[in-house]
C-alpha cells in the first residue's frame, strides 16, 4: 500500500522524468531565454526537489518499527514487544503506547543529540556491514555497541511525576542523581534490567492485541 | 538522436543520468526493504548528484566558449 505522500512524490518523479525526456530530445529548445530558464527548472530545480523529498521520504520510513524488523535477526526482538509481562521494559513501552508503536526501535534506540538522527543512520550502516559482510552473532547474543545512556529514557521520563516522584526511585535519596547523571543506569541489575532478553521468548506467554 | 552539439550533448547527459537517478528512487521507493534506503542514498543520489553537476558544467562551458 503506498501512502499519499509517496504516491505524490511517484506523481512529481514521473513529470519529472518526462519534462527532463523532453529537453533531452530536443536540447535546441534552451537556445531562447525562456528555454534557458525552463532547462533550470527541469534539470536542476526538480531532481533536486525529486532528491531532498525521496530522501526524506526514506528517512521517515527507515525510522519505522517495521523497517527494524524487516531483516530477519530482528525478529525475535519484534516478538519481544508482545510478551504478556510488564516487567519487561521494551513490551511495556510498546504495549501501553509509551513510544509511538510505529517508530518503537527507532524511538528508544536514536540519541536524543543534536546529530542524533545522523548517528542512528550511521549505526544502521554498521548493522548492514555486519550483517551481509561478516557472520552476525545469534540475536539472544546481540549487544548495543555502547551502554544505553540514561539521556535516551531522559528525554521522556525526565521531569514525568511518576519518575521524579515515584516511591522506589526516592527509596534512595542518592539514586535520582545518579541516574540523571548516567553514572547508574536505568536498565541495570535491580532495576528495569529486563529489556528484550529474547533468549528467555520461548518460556513466556504473548499478549494478543485486542482479544 | 544524440546532438552534434557539445552544449546539446552535454544536456543529454545531464538528461540520461538525472533519468537513471530518478528511476532509481523510484524503484527504491516502491521496494520495502532496508536495502532501498542504501541504493537510494548510495546510486540514486550520487545519480542525480552527477546529472545536476554536468547541467551546470554545460552552463559554465557555455559562457566560457563565448568568452
Amino acid at each position: 500500500m503506498i501512502s499519499m505522500p509517496v504516491a505524490l512524490l511517484l506523481l512529481l518523479i514521473f513529470s519529472s522524468m518526462i519534462s527532463i525526456g523532453a529537453v533531452s530530445w530536443r536540447p535546441a529548445i534552451t537556445v531562447t531565454r525562456g528555454g534557458k530558464i525552463l532547462a533550470f527548472f527541469i534539470l536542476f530545480c526538480l531532481p533536486t526537489l525529486c532528491a531532498t523529498m525521496g530522501f526524506s521520504s526514506e528517512m521517515e520510513r527507515s525510522k519505522s518499527t517495521e523497517f527494524c524488523l524487516s531483516c530477519h535477526i530482528m525478529e525475535p526482538y519484534g516478538k519481544s514487544l508482545h510478551v504478556d509481562d510488564p516487567s519487561y521494559l521494551a513490551a511495556a513501552h510498546f504495549q501501553n503506547h509509551r513510544v509511538p508503536a510505529g517508530e518503537a526501535c527507532y524511538t528508544c534506540h536514536t540519541n536524543y543529540t543534536m546529530f542524533g538522527t545522523f548517528k542512528a543512520k550511521l549505526r544502521g550502516l554498521r548493522h548492514v556491514y555486519v550483517y551481509y559482510l561478516t557472520t552476525p552473532p545469534p540475536p539472544e547474543k546481540i549487544q548495543l555497541y555502547e551502554p544505553y545512556d540514561n539521556r535516551e529514557c531522559l528525554h521522556c521520563h525526565g521531569g514525568a511525576r511518576s519518575f521524579e516522584q515515584g516511591a522506589v526511585h526516592n527509596a534512595d535519596p542518592d539514586l535520582l542523581p545518579a541516574v540523571k547523571s548516567n553514572k547508574k543506569s536505568c536498565v541495570s541489575i535491580g532495576c528495569h534490567e529486563v529489556v528484550h532478553n529474547v533468549g528467555t521468548l520461548g518460556n513466556v506467554k504473548f499478549w494478543n492485541r485486542g482479544q | 538522436m544524440f546532438s552534434k552539439n557539445p552544449l546539446e550533448q552535454r544536456l543529454q547527459l545531464s538528461g540520461i543520468l538525472l533519468t537513471l537517478g530518478l528511476l532509481v528512487e523510484t524503484l527504491c521507493l516502491l521496494w520495502k526493504g532496508p536495502l532501498a534506503f542504501l541504493v537510494f542514498a548510495g546510486l540514486g543520489c550520487l545519480l542525480l548528484f552527477a546529472g545536476i553537476l554536468v547541467y551546470l558544467f554545460s552552463l559554465v562551458s557555455i559562457r566560457h566558449q563565448q568568452e
